[in-house]
């Protein structure tokens, strides 16, 4: 086996920079108002040479507005989700982790919709109301993260295995909290709450959240890759690591902060996205091999795809009508899992 | 309902699965590598042995070149896109601004001329005061009058496309606070777009917001005339009816689980006018009722509402062999009303419901006079 160079690394995410940049063109394109290649590749350049005032086209409000801004969305919640579950593999040396698993997106839900319900009993200046609910979301999935690791620590350490199942049990007593919420309180408050549930991207969020978002991710990505060698070294076990020099616990601090800060943000801000932490990490493995100073910025990338694949999919499958994209990351996500499953165990 | 992905049958996979995983997962050449690391591991942190070495100084110049290349070429990719050029349109002079039924402030040009409904009852509004050449979208749902489905359709009312709202540059969008979304409004007001919301809690809201609708849209006749003439429609009803003692009835939204209305819908103001008082005593909207509760209230009729009679007249049939269901008197009777689905929305159609389901209820009053 070739060592991993840093020349490696930079060629291809380059690699995968290209295809995102193909994707994100595509995707451009696609959606409920038509739009032509010709005119977007010619507004394209105008907005790389930094002249986007001159965007003159009809639809130019719609792609600079509407779409770049969703497409842009789904890179940083794509990447954000991707990066975690695979950061949560690695730690819990399970490969069924992913950030929901550990009952995240089930918290935050619950934040979101309390968040919902007290909103219009408080009076909040419009540019706090707007930014309201994923701020709920967010402390939901920082409470649960809280919740699920203290209840994880196992004589002062965090055991896999407690953890995993701490945050199982904590996320279905969240979705069966979701559901008394649901029952119990007026409609009109609970509204959105299904299509929160099903990932919603439709929803622009305020600039401002939108630096939050990319900063968190950046900051959180930056944190977990520091850790990239000493993941590599975990994969033989945690006992083996520590004797090879590793600080497991702190390791396992930083990645498991690092990840919930991320997997917070994306569920904060699109609802729940299913599959993406779970299956991406799981191909770019296949493609990349395990070394996680490949593997993350990888999977990165494929999530980043996954997910504005998805979101393309899921604005031009039934428009003008739009899908949650948790539903069609959903549907293609579950089957391809079971493939890769299989084709494992054969 | 089923929510996600139930966590609970992870349980049972994930530790069969953990130690073909952990084989799995290990490269191949990976003893090798540890001892690398093991030599220059540093505490913690990037260690200058984080990258194996040897192609970096083969080609040093060269690396480092695409390393920054890379580098920019993800910045770029990340930081293009969020750049985000805001146009922030000042008030042009010929705006006014009025305010909606929520108490929101909305900036409308002089004449209003390009029309998007986001909700059926609003379409209806439009229709009943003329105004139809001015709707340029509606959703999916707007099928009344049967001209309303064949304009631009811009998605349901709860997940309409912004792209297509855009597209259609709307002078002003009409919302319903009891079943469009906030985040809706919103993302429309992030765009520029003004957004009207009307939010009738009784049949008198829907008259008045009815009304003012019609001036804010910049036509005050119309309005005044459909108001008068719903007044006056909903008064004869009020005076056939009078002193004559209400029926108990049970409103059924849904049937398995049973859902009914609350007491603070525009819907149990509809019963109340059309001589009927619901058995349901709840402050939910829409409230998932008990059926032995509702056994034991006895209503003297199910009311229904369908545009379909015949579909609910069937299924009452299945009903009243379900146990429950069939020890309601109204079921063994077949006291059935059957009201449009307009009962639901609203708008201007809603006095017909209010007449529809009074002639039902109290045959005998509306024979008389007839």
């Amino acid at each position: 086996m070739q060592p991993l160079t840093l020349g490696k690394v930079a060629v291809r995410c380059g690699i995968l920079a290209v295809i995102l940049f193909v994707v994100v063109v595509i995707a451009l394109k696609f959606g409920a108002v038509p739009v032509s290649l010709y005119g977007l590749g010619k507004d394209l350049i105008r907005v790389l040479i930094g002249r986007s005032s001159q965007i003159s086209s009809e639809y130019g409000m719609i792609i600079r507005e509407i779409r770049l801004p969703r497409i842009a969305l789904g890179i940083f919640v794509g990447a954000s989700l991707s990066v975690a579950g695979t950061s949560f593999q690695a730690l819990l040396r399970n490969p069924l982790a992913d950030p929901y698993v550990l009952g995240v997106s089930y918290g935050a839900a619950v934040g979101s919709i309390l968040a919902l319900v007290i909103e219009p009993h408080v009076a909040l200046r419009p540019e706090i109301a707007a930014v309201f609910t994923p701020i709920g979301g967010f402390i939901g999935a920082t409470f649960t993260i809280a919740t699920v690791y203290l209840l994880g620590r196992y004589h002062g350490d965090i055991d896999s295995k407690t953890l995993l199942l701490s945050g199982v049990i904590v996320g279905s007593f969240f979705s069966a909290m979701i559901l008394l919420l649901i029952t119990m309180l007026p409609s009109s408050s609970t509204r959105g709450v299904v299509y929160w549930l099903m990932g919603d991207l439709s929803t622009p969020i305020p600039p401002i959240l939108g630096w939050v978002l990319r900063v968190g991710f950046f900051a959180g990505f930056a944190l977990i890759y520091l850790t990239a060698s000493d993941l590599n070294l975990l994969l033989a076990g945690e006992k083996e690591a520590m004797h090879l020099g590793v600080d497991v616990k702190k390791v396992r601090l930083v990645v498991y902060l690092s990840a919930s800060l991320l997997t917070g943000l994306a569920v904060s801000v699109s609802g729940s996205i299913g599959y993406v932490g779970l299956i991406v990490p799981h191909l770019m493995r296949m493609i990349f091999g395990t070394d996680y100073r490949m593997l993350l910025p990888a999977a990165a990338f494929g999530g980043a795809i996954a997910v504005v694949i998805a979101d393309t999919m899921a604005r031009t499958i039934a428009a003008p009508s739009e899908l949650g994209v948790g539903a069609v990351t959903a549907m293609a996500g579950a089957p391809l899992f079971i493939y890769l499953l299989r084709r494992r165990l054969a | 309902m089923k929510i996600g992905r139930g966590p609970a049958t992870v349980i049972g996979v994930f530790a069969a699965r953990e130690e073909v995983v952990s084989q799995a997962t290990l490269p191949a050449a990976r003893s090798e590598t540890l001892r690398e690391k093991e030599l220059r591991r540093k505490p913690y942190g990037i260690s200058w042995g984080f990258f194996v070495f040897e192609g970096w100084r083969r080609v040093p110049r060269n690396t480092s070149q695409m390393t920054r290349a890379a580098v920019g070429l993800l910045l770029g990719v990340a930081f293009a896109f969020s750049a985000q050029v805001r146009a922030q349109s000042s008030p042009a002079p010929g705006l006014r601004e009025v305010t909606d039924d929520t108490g929101r402030i909305v900036k409308l040009p002089q004449a209003v001329r390009r029309i998007v409904s986001l909700a059926p009852s609003s379409t209806e509004t439009v229709y009943a005061l003329g105004l139809q050449d001015r709707l340029v979208g509606d959703t999916d749902y707007c099928d009344y009058p049967a001209d309303a489905a064949k304009k631009h359709k811009v998605g349901g009312a709860i997940n309409p496309n912004m792209e297509e709202i855009a597209a259609l540059k709307p002078d002003v969008v009409l919302v319903v606070k009891s079943l469009n979304r906030l985040e809706t409004v919103r993302a429309l007001e992030q765009l520029g777009i003004s957004v009207y919301a009307t939010d009738p809690h009784n049949v008198n809201d829907v008259l008045a917001s009815m009304k003012k609708l019609s001036e804010v849209l910049g036509t005050e006749k119309p309005g005044n005339a459909l108001d008068q003439k719903l007044e006056e429609r909903l008064k004869i009803v009020r005076e056939k009816l009078h002193g004559v003692p209400p029926k108990s009835v049970l409103f059924v939204v849904w049937t398995d689980p049973l859902q009914s209305v609350g007491k603070k819908t525009f819907i149990a103001d509809v019963l109340d006018r059309a001589g009927a008082t619901s058995v349901v005593e709840s402050k939910q909207d829409w409230p998932q009722f008990s059926l032995e509760e509702a056994v034991r209230l006895q209503p003297e009729y199910l009311v229904f509402a369908s545009s379909h009679s015949e579909t609910v007249r069937n299924d009452v049939e299945a009903l009243a062999l379900k146990p429950g269901w069939s020890a309601m008197d109204a079921v063994k009777k077949r006291k059935i009303a059957v009201v449009s689905d307009a009962i639901n929305r609203p708008g201007p159609r809603i006095v017909d419901a209010v007449e529809e389901l009074a002639r039902q209820l109290h045959p005998e009053v509306f024979a008389e006079k007839n």
